[in-house]
């Protein structure tokens, strides 16, 4: 045995020293790789048309660069536009002109024409199933019907709505092409251009963006090598780093050590870690905003307590959740307060006018008690104290459901349950998976229809089963907020919780109409609807959450921000201080 | 011709093998989609995000990989790709199943097996040693020891020998890298950390396992006879006892070896960033990618029994006076 002990302690040893430490591998000075471990899973595809998630984007965006982006401040980055998006008086016509520099691998010019064919014979086409389609549909006549396209010449093409949408710029912004000349071959043959190793490997990409796929394993690495004739950098060099590799790890705890040892360059830092890793000397830790926000949703459906369809006792409910608690004990001060879908670095945000329930003065739990009592929702003892309770008088019994994964949702739906306590209801919670939130609780169906379940099936539809509360996350487009109607209005395919404001209906309507051309009227507009909202508290809107990202400290060139990646091309290693 | 009994068992074996995988298949085929999650379930975020309609964009997949048809028609299309040889697309990860299993088998293979003979090896040794040794002081730690290894839960385990040996003392790098060749010593080195990690609970279960047969073994009369008749006590227990302690314990290696390959593997994967089928498999249910979920499924399922009937046979080597009919 004893033999045997120091046999397997010598082979560990010569593996350990033959194999070479392996302690900060990143390189350190001028070019090398630059690893960003993820831990948020995978892509979908490649052949980023046919994607669902935003991920897939984000992997094909390495390699192909959209028509433009912002920067930190939402400051319009052309990126393949040779100048910016020209939009007729009348808010109709988009003439959209590109760069003449752009190739694609074979060396031929990208065109006008690549563009019109991506949206008109692949995004519209029936064969193809883009699931995007209506972003690029607009409601004639009750019909939906598809913008026009035109092409001028080989770098101008123009895009023709029939009604004003004034956010549809942004969804322009963020067009790539695909290349016709491959495109033509699959056309009709939806299952061999999803099979297509042309756009499954992104072979096609030329000089459209700052890296070339080089390899993609899945579950494990993406990997783009650097592409020496990308139109941005060719006269600096960029970009700097000989590869880009997005490292995906099965949990933080992984994904934050290796940053820590040094194995890769850059991940998101948990919370309750971020004061570790600012002590660090080698790292350096970014909080910056994001257009994240977690809600309470109040079921005012047939199913849920017959209280929360009343406006009075929704602001009850939400005067009594602290969201100080949540901002500052759970998520450590990484979040802040939120009192409508519009977030404060969003150019349309406004404080004004805007009830700010959860925070003092509106965080006020005998206040809460009183309006729960005036509307019918409490008992008073002998000593003229008031306790939430059924109109009957019978005690309250509601239900809170999230889905299991998120330290975080859970410490949240713990703090409401302790916060609603103290008005005299009782709370259960109910962590369930992600599907079965979806499907049991969210989706909704008119009850004896047959009509499949939806995520709104109109004002009668209730899900499968019974909810109170509904803890989820959101998410608002930050510089078109009017996409938010897929929750707030009344027929929003989104509108899971059977909210219902004709004002508000009517408000989403005018951010997307002539009126709205006017950057100010829209101002007033998104005002408008935020003051509503928060007055309506169809969900208690409860934080906009902050990330941490870390970076090995020698990475330089990166400007914190909401957008911090716009620039990531022009990163480079800089010396070790 | 004198083991021709033994050619028409594995015939008569492998017939079972199909049949018992086509059932097998076929409830997994069903399980997975009848249940009403749609791929589309887990992209809900991002389509919110973009103010898209979720009926939309779930229709505009459900439609393009097929799954808006009846579930028999789906059935039947599967059924008829699959006799043809042909496992189907992955639409969560966009490549052919068979493909996809063929990139990341290996690397559930030589974490399972590396591990395996790692706590076959040492969990005999020691076994033998503890019932040799019985009730001596080094008997007491290693049954000590092999109590905490069983209990100790390999996500925590693995992160702490990542914290300690990677991070504090950078012996080894924090993950997996796929980039190593597959026969090199720094893809051995990368897996040091992995293999103790998920063969440390097995090597605890060997050692009780060895230990508790060789102590049976032990007590019994062939081995005061073998004793008695002068043979050197090295011959004894390695020649007779172990030999007879072997045989329950090869059937609990094997069970390991099979269940561990497809799934038991999963979480060690997970910590140490290895791509293997543990992983696929488990990514693939939550995107009901039933392609790869039926795949995997299917290939798990002859292993097992695959490594069953080795199992079987390796008896009749173990134990001339086995023999099957």
């Amino acid at each position: 045995m004893k033999k045997f002990g120091i046999g397997l302690a010598l082979a560990l040893a010569i593996i350990t020293l033959t194999a070479g430490c392996t302690k900060g591998e990143v390189s350190t000075v001028g070019k090398g790789d630059f690893i960003d471990g993820d831990s948020g899973g995978d892509a979908e595809t490649l052949n980023w048309i046919l994607a669902a998630d935003a991920t897939s984007f984000s992997y094909a965006g390495h390699t192909v660069d959209s028509l433009a982006t912002f920067d930190n401040q939402w400051n319009v980055q052309l990126r393949c536009l040779a100048k910016d998006i020209e939009v007729s008086p009348n808010g109709l016509v988009y003439t959209v002109t590109i760069r003449n520099d752009l190739k694609w691998s074979n060396g031929s010019q990208v065109t006008a024409e690549d563009y019109v064919y991506t949206l008109k014979n692949l995004m519209f086409s029936d064969w193809l199933n883009y699931p995007y389609k209506s972003d690029w549909q607009e409601d004639v006549d009750g019909k939906s019907v598809f913008v026009t396209l035109q092409v001028v010449n080989d770098t101008t093409f123009t895009i023709t709505r029939q009604t004003v949408y004034p956010e549809f710029i942004y969804t322009i912004y963020n067009l790539i092409p695909y290349p016709k000349y491959i495109a033509l071959n699959y056309e009709g043959n939806a299952e061999g251009f999803n099979q297509a190793p042309e756009f499954n490997n992104l072979t096609y990409t030329g000089n459209l963006g700052p890296y070339r796929f080089k390899e993609w394993i899945r579950n494990d690495r993406f990997v783009v090598e650097r592409n020496p004739d990308y139109y941005l950098g060719k006269d600096v060099g960029a970009p700097y780093f000989d590869q880009y590799i997005i490292k995906l790890f099965g949990t933080p705890e992984a994904r934050q050590a290796a940053l820590e040892a040094g194995d890769i360059t850059s991940t998101g830092i948990e919370p309750a870690q971020v004061n570790r890793f600012r002590s660090m000397p080698n790292i350096n830790v970014y909080t910056v905003p994001t257009s994240g926000y977690t809600l309470l949703a109040y079921n005012q459906r047939a199913n849920g307590w017959e209280g929360l369809r009343d406006k009075k006792v929704r602001q009850a409910l939400s005067m009594a959740i602290n969201k100080q608690t949540i901002s500052q004990a759970i998520m450590l001060g990484f979040a802040e307060p939120a009192y409508s879908f519009i977030p404060a670095v969003s150019p349309w945000y406004t404080d004004e006018g805007i009830s700010k329930y959860g925070v003092v003065p509106l965080y006020d739990k005998q206040k809460a008690l009183e309006l729960l009592y005036q509307e019918g929702y409490g008992i008073k003892d002998n000593n003229g104290n008031v306790k939430a309770a059924n109109k009957d008088g019978t005690p309250l019994h509601l239900v809170l459901v999230t889905s299991t994964g998120s330290k975080p949702a859970e410490d949240m739906a713990f703090s409401i349950r302790k916060d609603l306590l103290d008005l005299g209801i009782e709370t259960e919670i109910k962590l369930v998976p992600w599907a079965t939130l979806i499907r049991q609780y969210v989706m909704n169906t008119v009850p004896g229809s047959k009509k499949e379940p939806a995520y709104n099936n109109g004002p009668e539809a209730v899900s499968q089963q019974s909810w109170d509360f509904i803890l989820m996350g959101f998410g608002t487009n930050i510089l078109a907020p009017s996409g938010s109607n897929v929750f707030f209005t009344t027929g929003g395919g989104l509108n899971y919780f059977g909210y219902s404001n004709i004002q508000v209906d009517e408000l989403f309507k005018r951010a997307r109409s002539i009126e709205a051309l006017d950057k100010s009227a829209r101002q007033q507009i998104y005002a408008e609807m935020s003051r509503v909202i928060s007055d309506d508290q169809p969900v208690d809107f409860l934080i906009f959450s902050r990330v941490n990202v870390g970076f090995q400290q020698n990475v330089v060139g990166i400007e914190p921000g909401i957008n911090m990646s716009y620039n990531y091309y022009l990163w480079k290693f800089g010396p070790v201080k | 011709m004198g083991k021709s009994w033994l050619r028409d068992y594995i015939v008569k074996r492998l017939i079972y093998a199909v049949i018992i995988a086509w059932g097998i298949l076929t409830i997994t085929f069903v399980l997975v989609r009848v249940g009403p999650n749609s791929p589309v379930d887990e992209y809900l975020a991002n389509i919110a995000a973009r103010g898209s309609d979720p009926a939309q964009v779930t229709a505009a997949i459900e439609a393009r990989y097929g799954l808006d048809k009846p579930i028999y028609v789906q059935y039947f299309d599967y059924m008829g790709n699959l006799v043809r040889g042909n496992f189907g697309w992955s639409f969560s990860t966009s490549m052919p199943v068979i493909d996809l299993i063929k990139t990341h088998w290996i690397y559930s293979f030589q974490l399972v097996l590396l591990s395996s003979l790692f706590a076959a090896f040492l969990g005999m040794l020691i076994g033998i040693y503890s019932a040799v040794r019985q009730y001596t002081k080094t008997d007491y730690a290693f049954t000590f020891l092999s109590f905490i290894g069983v209990s100790l839960p390999v996500f925590w385990f693995g992160i702490m020998l990542i914290l300690l040996f990677s991070v504090k003392l950078g012996i080894f790098k924090t993950y997996y890298d796929t980039t190593l060749p597959l026969f090199s010593l720094g893809n051995l080195k990368a897996l040091v950390l992995p293999v103790i990690t998920l063969g440390t609970g097995m090597l605890a279960g060997y050692v009780r396992y060895t230990r508790s047969n060789m102590l049976d073994n032990l007590k019994k009369a062939y081995v005061t006879t073998a004793r008695a008749k002068g043979l050197p006590e090295r011959t004894v227990i390695g020649k007779h006892v172990f030999r007879n302690a072997l045989l329950p314990l090869v059937t609990i290696i094997m069970f390991d070896l099979g269940s561990v390959v497809f799934g038991g593997a999963y979480l060690t994967e997970i910590v140490f960033g290895i791509p293997g089928l543990g992983q696929i498999s488990f990514n693939a249910v939550f995107a009901n990618d039933y392609p790869v979920v039926v795949a995997v499924t299917l290939i798990g399922t002859f292993v097992v029994l695959l490594v069953n009937l080795v199992t079987d046979i390796s008896y009749t080597y173990l134990d001339p006076r086995i023999k099957y009919g």
